[in-house]
């Protein structure tokens, strides 16, 4: 029996240790500065435990039943701790102070725990003895938890599940108390339901882990996410509500399924339509395949190129059933090429000649996707345009970044084409717009694909016409040594956002 | 900032691991292309093979640096291709070779050529040659991208080298008035590239001292500005300011246009000049060629390499200056060539530590530190996502007297050199050791040419630049200043005095 009580205190001393662990690692995630946060966190929990010590003194009756029961509601508080904070981080302003509350009650319990345990198996050995096993099993204890928590735990469990099952040991602890002080305790088997319920709650808190996790993040974005997933190149992230799915890569928003046909008609058809006998497309970026499908309308379209960074991105949307039904499949047609390569290098060493070209990347919120919207780009792509082929560049707002939209038009005018700037209304984004650009003089098309819900003949020609408020600006083009649209799309977004 | 949260758990996971078991990658490396034993046997005057084949060839040229290399472009597209150059390494460039792994070319020493001045005809023909000026404009794919360089000052960075942070009024004054004095120098048209082309008798004074003497004599004493045209004359020469004429450190200032464009520069840095040239003559050029004494004759000159001496009509010398004296016969000790030991090293990054939230530049350096920072080989690249990269570290060994510093280079062991290097990084990037998998170091005890006090100006320099006779000295050594366009103006100059007196 007497192993069985050391046993107790070592694993009591690791469920301590833990949840401590837990409450440094989730601060410092969650507000970072670490240092700050592991200091002040041990600070107090080492302060608290002197209280839950201190407050010992006051137990005189009953200790076999108090410490089960100390050892259940440490379980239950321990066990929960980080999904409380992860809750309370994503649902509360009050973070710190709930986080220093739980620490402060973790560290009562735990301070109150070794002294009742000494008390209760004083008679059975020596003062000397008892002080020297005790001790040491918390020290080992603490020692085996600290070496667990950052191998194992952190990155097997994650810190919701690791937490939740040391709170099942301390529950387990409990239970089994409940036989090896049995001599010592009243209305045991009280207790024991009591211990079960506990174990019961935690065990399905750990099966249920993922979705605590999940619905935290959930509140980031407003709705519901079905697929994330951090590709070597971005994080990527797909939700729902009802029928709209949108797409976010590193956070922005790429397209709403409600109202995309607007953005993907307007970004394919003017300049595509207006090719006479388009046999060959290229696409850059636009691994969502929805360019692709609306290139799909035409025919006499032979074989369309698609060049994206990133293979998860072109895998899901050729895979998932509910991606793959927004795109119509259109990375599975026979005329489709994926390529996942970057779009600057290959645009540079390839020698490929194409009827219409499609450059559609993020907005160039940094250095290197700024690379993508310079005159050095725009060369190396305009030496692919057949002598009847246009290129369009999704080219961001002209509202909301009225200067970066015609910095990217005055880029490709100083690449030495003629340029025929346009935008389109779409609600999810607001005001967008495409710059269309050629080697030759561009004439609105006489047709357009049957079955577009947004783009008609008669609608084109307003399309172009810009007003005052969009109108276009005197800007410099964008250099690879000068970089100028980074930071002017830094500067129109700053002023519209807080 | 409530975004991507799940991936800040992933990435806080792996700084506890980080916390938990800070585990240093294992670094490779070693010393690479040490070329001081060579020099080491040329100043003990060791006894080399005697010649046992004659080769006849009209023009020998000894030196494949951007001197050599130069007056070789120069022959061959004059149609002139009866000549050998001797190089000593295995392989040619000189300060403009390069390095190559499995991520990238990088740089082993001079990494970019401001945008050439309209004086500088020779580097301008060059760059058309070598397609890097078309019709007038220069490829962009060339000109160093933004961002260009940054700083690091008081736990922060700032864009630019010159310091625009905790400036005080009296320090933007002494700034601004520095650069009203260098305008004034660049318009008085004396301070030109090449520096022959300009050179006045009417600026002699300013290589009489030195350029910190020469600030303090203007009332200037901003701590900042002095830590900054240190850096300057640390990064151009080698030395620091105290040890640099004051002319040639308004040299550095006043000789180039203000100007946004540049510089050019390439993942492997003056290396792909190199290897261009190297296209272009390559069919000339002997690597591993140690020249070990080259002697007059009635009819030209004979240069001993191993155990062949070449007879020919004609030598340009275009190894550097200090080696004269020991090859050359009956040559008199060299008195105002004094040259800056230098060590570079390349490292191997698996990934890019952690910036505090700045985008990678192109050059990165750090107040106050003894080194010269560093140069990012992938910022060249038209890749939007890298992972991986190569660093090429710079570090003038400038604080004390030249000798010493040799001494303290040779002296050391790799493990030395790794170590500061990574204490110096450390400063500002503190993951770096989780980052670096291979430090390769290069010591050069000569690296570069140094313009001290009264060197410009020297007799000495101006007789040997000038000599017509067989033998003609052509390297950057000649104007007193380590840059590219220098030692490509002497090639080209040295070639074209030859080739009219091969062909007249």
């Amino acid at each position: 029996m007497g192993v069985l009580v050391f046993i107790s205190v070592l694993l009591v001393a690791a469920c301590g240790l833990i949840y401590e662990l837990v409450a440094g690692t989730l601060a410092s995630y969650l507000v970072g500065d670490s240092v700050f946060q592991f200091s002040t966190i041990i600070g107090t929990y080492l302060f608290a435990m002197g209280i839950g010590s201190a407050l010992s003194r006051y137990i005189n009756r009953g200790l076999a039943n108090r410490f089960v029961w100390i050892e259940l509601l440490l379980g239950v508080v321990g066990g929960f701790s980080s999904t409380l904070l992860m809750l309370a981080f994503a649902f509360t302003q009050g973070f710190e102070l709930i986080l220093y509350a739980l620490v402060v009650v973790m560290g009562v319990l735990v301070g109150l725990e070794i002294p009742l345990l000494m008390r209760i198996v004083k008679h059975r050995y020596q003062f000397r003895d008892v002080i020297a096993h005790v001790l040491t099993f918390d020290y080992l204890g603490a020692l085996g938890a600290s070496l667990l928590f950052p191998i194992l735990l952190v990155p097997r469990l994650g810190l919701v599940r690791s937490a939740m099952l040391f709170g099942l040991i301390n529950a387990a602890v409990a239970f089994w108390s409940t036989y090896l002080f049995a001599n010592q305790l009243s209305r045991t088997r009280e207790l024991r339901v009591a211990c079960l319920l506990v174990l019961f709650g935690l065990g399905t808190g750990i099966a249920e882990a993922k979705h605590i996790t999940a619905t935290a993040e959930d509140n980031i974005y407003a709705d519901e996410i079905i697929f994330a997933r951090d590709t070597p190149y971005q994080h990527l992230v797909l939700t729902r509500f009802k029928d709209d799915l949108r797409l976010f890569l590193n956070s922005h928003l790429q397209f709403s399924s409600r109202d995309e046909y607007r953005y993907h008609e307007a970004l394919v058809h003017p300049g595509l339509a207006a090719v006479p006998a388009p046999r060959r497309v290229l696409i850059l970026g636009g691994g969502d395949g929805l360019a692709v499908r609306e290139i799909l309308k035409y025919p006499q379209v032979e074989s369309i190129t698609l060049v994206d960074l990133d293979p998860e991105m072109t895998k899901i949307f050729s895979s998932n059933p509910m991606l793959t039904r927004l795109n119509d499949n259109s990375l599975l047609s026979p005329r489709v090429h994926v390529i996942n390569s970057d779009a600057f290098p290959w645009v540079a060493s390839n020698a490929d000649s194409f009827d219409f070209i499609v450059a559609d990347f993020p907005d160039p919120t940094n250095y290197s996707l700024g690379k993508l919207y310079t005159t050095a780009f725009y060369r190396a792509v305009a030496r692919h345009l057949s002598a009847q082929g246009f290129i369009v560049v999704q080219s961001t707002s002209p509202m909301f970044a009225r200067d970066s939209f015609w910095c990217i038009a005055e880029t490709l005018k100083q690449s030495g084409l003629q340029t025929y700037p346009y935008h389109v209304y779409v609600p999810s984004f607001g005001e967008w717009g495409f710059v269309l650009a050629g080697t030759h003089d561009y004439a609105l098309p006489k047709s357009l694909p049957a079955g577009l819900r947004f783009l008609s003949v008669d609608g084109l020609s307003a399309l172009f016409q810009f007003p005052p408020d969009m109108a276009p600006l005197p800007m410099p083009a964008n250099h690879l040594n000068s970089q100028v649209l980074v930071r002017t799309y830094e500067n129109d977004w700053k002023d519209i956002s807080h | 900032m409530k975004l991507g949260r799940r991936k800040f758990l992933g990435l806080g996971s792996a700084a506890l691991a980080g916390l938990s078991l800070k585990s240093e990658q294992k670094i490779k490396g070693s010393f690479v292309n040490d070329s001081f034993q060579m020099g080491h046997l040329l100043r003990d005057r060791a006894a080399f093979p005697a010649a046992k084949h004659i080769e006849k060839v009209p023009v020998v040229i000894v030196g494949g640096g951007i001197a050599g290399l130069s007056a070789a472009w120069r022959f061959r597209k004059r149609g002139f291709t009866d000549f050998v150059l001797l190089e000593m390494n295995p392989q040619a460039g000189g300060n403009a070779r390069w390095g190559e792994n499995e991520v990238t070319a990088y740089p082993w020493a001079a990494h970019y050529v401001p945008v050439p001045g309209p004086k500088a005809i020779y580097v301008r023909e060059l760059f058309e040659d070598l397609g890097v000026l078309k019709d007038g404009q220069w490829e962009e794919r060339y000109l160093a991208f933004s961002p260009q360089e940054r700083l690091f000052l008081y736990g922060r960075w700032q864009e630019g080298i010159e310091p625009a942070v905790g400036l005080k009024q009296n320090d933007r004054d002494q700034f601004q008035r520095l650069e009203n004095l260098f305008s004034e120098f660049r318009r008085s048209g004396a301070f030109t590239i090449p520096l022959e082309l300009g050179l006045s008798s009417k600026f002699q004074h300013l290589d009489r001292l030195s350029f910190s003497d020469w600030l303090r004599q203007q009332g200037l004493d901003s701590r900042l500005l002095h830590w900054y045209v240190n850096y300057a004359c640390r990064d151009d020469y080698g030395a620091l300011a105290s040890d640099t004429s004051a002319w040639a450190g308004i040299h550095y200032f006043s000789s180039r246009e203000p100007e946004e464009k540049g510089p050019l520069t390439w993942p492997e840095g003056n290396g792909w000049i190199t290897r261009r040239l190297l296209e272009r003559v390559g069919a000339n050029i002997r690597t591993g060629q140690m020249v070990h004494r080259i002697a007059q004759t009635r009819r030209g000159a004979s240069v001993f390499a191993g155990d062949v001496e070449f007879q020919s009509e004609f030598v340009i010398f275009a190894a550097p200056m200090f080696l004269a004296p020991y090859l050359l016969e009956n040559f008199p000790p060299l008195h105002d060539f004094a040259y800056s030991p230098w060590l570079t090293a390349n490292l191997t990054l698996e990934r890019y530590p952690d910036s505090r939230g700045a985008e990678p530049s192109w050059d990165t350096v750090f107040l106050d530190s003894p080194t010269l920072g560093y140069v990012d080989a992938m910022h060249q690249s038209l890749r939007t996502h890298i992972d991986r990269t190569v660093w090429t570290f710079y570090w003038a060994l400038s604080e004390g007297a030249p000798a010493q510093n040799r001494r303290l280079l040779l002296e050391k062991d790799w493990t030395y050199w790794k170590e500061a290097i990574l204490h110096d990084l450390e400063r500002v990037h503190s993951d770096i050791r989780q980052c670096v998998s291979r430090i390769d170091i290069m010591r050069m005890g000569h690296a570069m040419i140094r313009p001290a006090v009264g060197s410009i100006f020297s007799e000495e320099r101006r007789r040997l630049s000038r000599l017509d006779g067989r033998i003609l000295f052509a390297n950057s050594d000649l104007s007193g200043i380590s840059i590219f366009e220098e030692a490509q103006f002497h090639g080209v100059e040295a070639a074209q005095k030859v080739h009219k007196k091969l062909h007249g």
